[in-house]
């Protein structure tokens, strides 16, 4: 496989899934926000903060709705907005045209072309819900078809780790973005009905209400919910089952070749056992810190994997 | 009920594809009128629909910028009512473009060796040395095989007549091949019943035989050729084809920059390091190929690519400098040049053509611009030329002016009669005559060689337009080579 393609790949599959939490994100926590028991903290500012912070805009000085918004959906000028990373997962799979299926080029193609041309003005008055079920929608498709029509063979395994690394990153991201809002509402004084609407809503974000009902079977609180979201590696959706992925299709393409203890492979290895190992009551006093130093072990794995197989 | 080519009228200025002068189709377009007719306006209208939005789907657009900078992509048109050949008249068309691209193939092995046709004075030897394609490069190289032209496409129109006449040779870089499998995959999925009842020849084998001959001029040294596409990027408007070929083949797509040539051998950079290559089918122009040699600011070519090549240690495909034979000037002698090789007369005709360097020539072409088609010898794609017919008297006066600054540039040609073809046309809802022309396609590799059964028909889509490129706005069809 040609490293300019193996990039192509990686970074394809690292837009799809940052596309698909930015989406789900902005309308898990718009639509909670309409009718939050919390309303004295809860105001809609607040709620376009979140958003803003998880899409990793800080520049925006007067924060109104429709901005905020549009900057994170549909302009095509913010790097970082969904519309940006779909063209960027499509330009990624033009380049590697001939490495894919036809019938994933064509789900990305497709996927594409709704975006671009969603109208901005429904987006913006009664689309958003629509805009990013159809978002979410699209990526299963695509999804699907990386399962179902590419042979599980290297190039696969590049598409996965992409994926897989950018799933760590935003599960912690969305988890830092949460706890950050949830402290200020503590310090605001609010109830424990009113603390666990935001952990359910913790929950929406990542898509893990319903599979975190049917594990605990009870209201969702604090540490059940980062127990669940960071250590089950069960949830297709916590840091642990990231973590496990990247390590699954990194050894698919290192092969195991070579066990030193400086190779990526060691290091996403023993990131992937710290997390199987671990249990709430260790690390619940001090949870940025073990989220902080993940993000930045997740991040160096990524940026060694580009230099030593992505680089042209 | 009216079927929808009922109003089709038999189109007595041009040769009319399709209809009799009766008004009735021809024999081999009963069947497919027939059913054309069997559907309403809006069946027809609801198949087109479907086939643009898989074309769109399918990624088969070009990029038109729109004033906010917005990239816009449209497909290429395509129309629904195939174009069919019979396969006498196929037949022959094939033996006369097998013929022509053999001896255009001696003609290039001879013009970079002994120059016998220069020295017999078949060809002028100016026309060939002043040409800025003939590259010095290839003097008394011999690519693998002797092959140079691998892969040609050779335009073709029928008149008034009734015969072919060819307009030009494409022995660079022709494109328009996944078009015609595109195609192809639209008709089948669309209106697949017909195919029952026609036996309609196969195109699918292109890409097989398109691999199957770069591995017949592999180097000497290697015994499993590693066959790569090479690409100018995606932003190139043939990127779709590039890559659809690549992907059919089954072999890698690369760019300039995953390449590198180390002790005259090319290497492409994988994520295992190294990995060496044999065979490029190139889609990058001789000049931007390796800055090296030819332009040095080109950044989609491989330094150093000319010497691995001339080293053997690699095949380029096509090779480097067959650009001098389809100059449109050169056009004129290769009949001459088929007879001087092959001792054959020419099968298929060549339209008369005049160029404007010689004297006599010239001056007839001055006088009579008003009825020539007046082409540039080194554009393509359908850029710079005027139909005289077209051409206010202040136009007329310009391109005059233009011929006589640098009358090397120039050819004129009789304003040819393109054959019409039924072609359904969306602002109008319905079926009309359009000029089309035929590309077609065949492969040259180490003792055999291929000619797709069919080919590109493109069609003009304005009223009375003649030039039917796709950058002019034209469109295509699919081609049936019936058995």
């Amino acid at each position: 496989m040609l490293s300019r393609v193996a990039n192509n790949l990686y970074w394809m599959g690292r837009n799809i899934e940052r596309a698909d939490h930015l989406a789900r994100y902005s309308k898990a926590n718009y639509f909670s926000s309409l009718d939050a028991p919390i309303l004295k903290t809860y105001d809609r500012k607040f709620v376009l903060e979140s958003m803003l912070y998880m899409a990793g805009i800080f520049d925006m000085e007067d924060i109104n709705e429709r901005d905020v918004l549009f900057k994170i959906g549909l302009d095509a000028q913010n790097p970082n907005s969904i519309i940006s990373n779909v063209t960027s997962a499509r330009e990624n799979a033009r380049g590697a045209r001939n490495a894919i299926s036809t019938d994933l080029w064509e789900a990305i193609n497709k996927y594409y072309h709704l975006v671009i041309n969603y109208p901005p003005e429904i987006y913006l008055t009664t689309g958003l819900f629509d805009f990013s079920q159809m978002i979410s929608d699209q990526t299963s498709i695509v999804g699907s078809k990386i399962y179902a029509t590419l042979l599980h063979d290297e190039e696969w395994a590049m598409i996965l780790i992409g994926m897989y690394i950018e799933r760590g990153l935003q599960i912690i991201r969305i988890i830092n973005s949460k706890l950050n809002d949830i402290y200020k509402i503590e310090i605001a004084g609010n109830t424990e009905t009113e603390m666990s609407f935001e952990w359910s809503n913790l929950l929406r974000c990542v898509e893990s209400f319903d599979m975190n009902r049917k594990y605990y079977r009870s209201i969702p609180n604090r540490e059940q919910v980062l127990e669940f979201l960071m250590l089950n590696a069960a949830c297709p959706r916590s840091i642990a089952y990231a973590l496990n992925g990247v390590r699954r299709y990194e050894e698919k393409i290192s092969r195991n070749e070579n066990q030193d203890g400086n190779t990526t492979s060691f290091k996403i290895r023993k990131l992937a056992e710290q997390y199987k190992y671990l249990s709430y009551d260790e690390f619940k006093d001090d949870i940025y810190k073990l989220l902080n130093s993940t993000q930045n072990k997740l991040m160096e794995i990524g940026s060694e994997f580009e230099k030593k197989y992505l680089s042209f | 009920m009216n079927g929808i080519l009922d109003s089709q009228k038999f189109e007595n200025l041009h040769f009319d594809e399709v209809y009799t002068s009766l008004n009735d189709p021809k024999d081999h377009y009963k069947t497919i009128v027939e059913r054309f007719n069997q559907l309403s306006i809006s069946d027809f209208q609801r198949i087109n629909n479907d086939v643009k939005t898989a074309f769109f789907n399918q990624g088969i657009t070009f990029a038109v910028y729109s004033e906010d900078n917005k990239a816009n992509e449209r497909i290429f048109p395509f129309d629904l009512f195939p174009r069919i050949i019979p396969n006498d008249e196929w037949m022959k068309l094939e033996k006369g473009v097998i013929q022509r691209n053999k001896a255009i193939n001696l003609f290039l092995h001879d013009i970079y060796h002994k120059k016998f046709i220069l020295k017999d004075k078949v060809v002028p030897a100016d026309l060939i040395f002043s040409s800025k394609n003939y590259l010095k490069e290839m003097v008394d190289f011999t690519p693998e095989g002797g092959i140079y032209t691998h892969i040609s496409g050779t335009d073709l129109i029928k008149h008034t007549d009734g015969e072919y006449y060819i307009l030009e040779d494409n022995l660079r870089c022709p494109s328009g091949v996944s078009y015609v499998l595109s195609n192809r995959m639209a008709l089948k999925k669309s209106l697949f019943e017909l195919f029952n009842k026609l036996k309609v020849k196969t195109v699918y084998q292109y890409p097989e035989h398109l691999l199957e001959i770069l591995k017949t001029v592999k180097p000497a040294n290697t015994d499993t050729p590693n066959v790569v596409v090479v690409t100018p990027g995606m932003y190139n408007s043939a990127y779709f084809e590039h890559s659809f070929l690549a992907q059919k083949m089954g072999v890698s797509l690369v760019e300039g920059r995953d390449l590198y040539v180390e002790k005259d051998f090319v290497f492409m950079k994988t994520i295992r390091g190294p990995q060496r290559v044999d065979v490029i089918y190139r889609r990058v122009d001789d000049e931007f190929i390796d800055p090296l040699c030819f332009r040095k600011d080109s950044m989609l070519g491989v330094p150093g690519l000319m010497n691995a090549y001339r080293a053997g240690n690699v095949t380029l495909a096509n090779a480097p400098g067959t650009g001098v034979a389809d100059d449109k000037a050169v056009y004129n002698y290769v009949p001459d040049i088929i007879k001087y090789y092959l001792g054959e007369e020419p099968i298929l005709n060549n339209v008369r053509t005049y160029r404007c360097e010689r004297e006599d020539d010239m001056k007839y072409v001055l006088e009579n611009i008003d009825k020539l088609v007046v082409k540039p010898v080194d554009e393509s794609g359908g850029y710079g030329i005027t139909i005289g017919t077209t051409l206010t008297r202040g136009q007329i006066e310009e391109v005059k002016v233009r011929i006589k600054d640098t009358p090397r540039k120039y050819i004129a040609q009789p304003i040819m009669s393109l054959s019409v073809h039924p072609t359904f046309i969306e602002e109008t809802s319905e079926f009309e005559p359009r000029h089309i022309d035929l590309r077609t396609f065949s492969l040259m590799g180490k003792n055999t060689e291929y000619i797709l059964k069919g080919g590109l028909t493109r069609v003009a889509l304005k009223r009375g337009n003649l030039i039917v490129n796709s950058s002019q706005g034209g469109g295509s069809k699919d081609t049936w080579v019936l058995d």
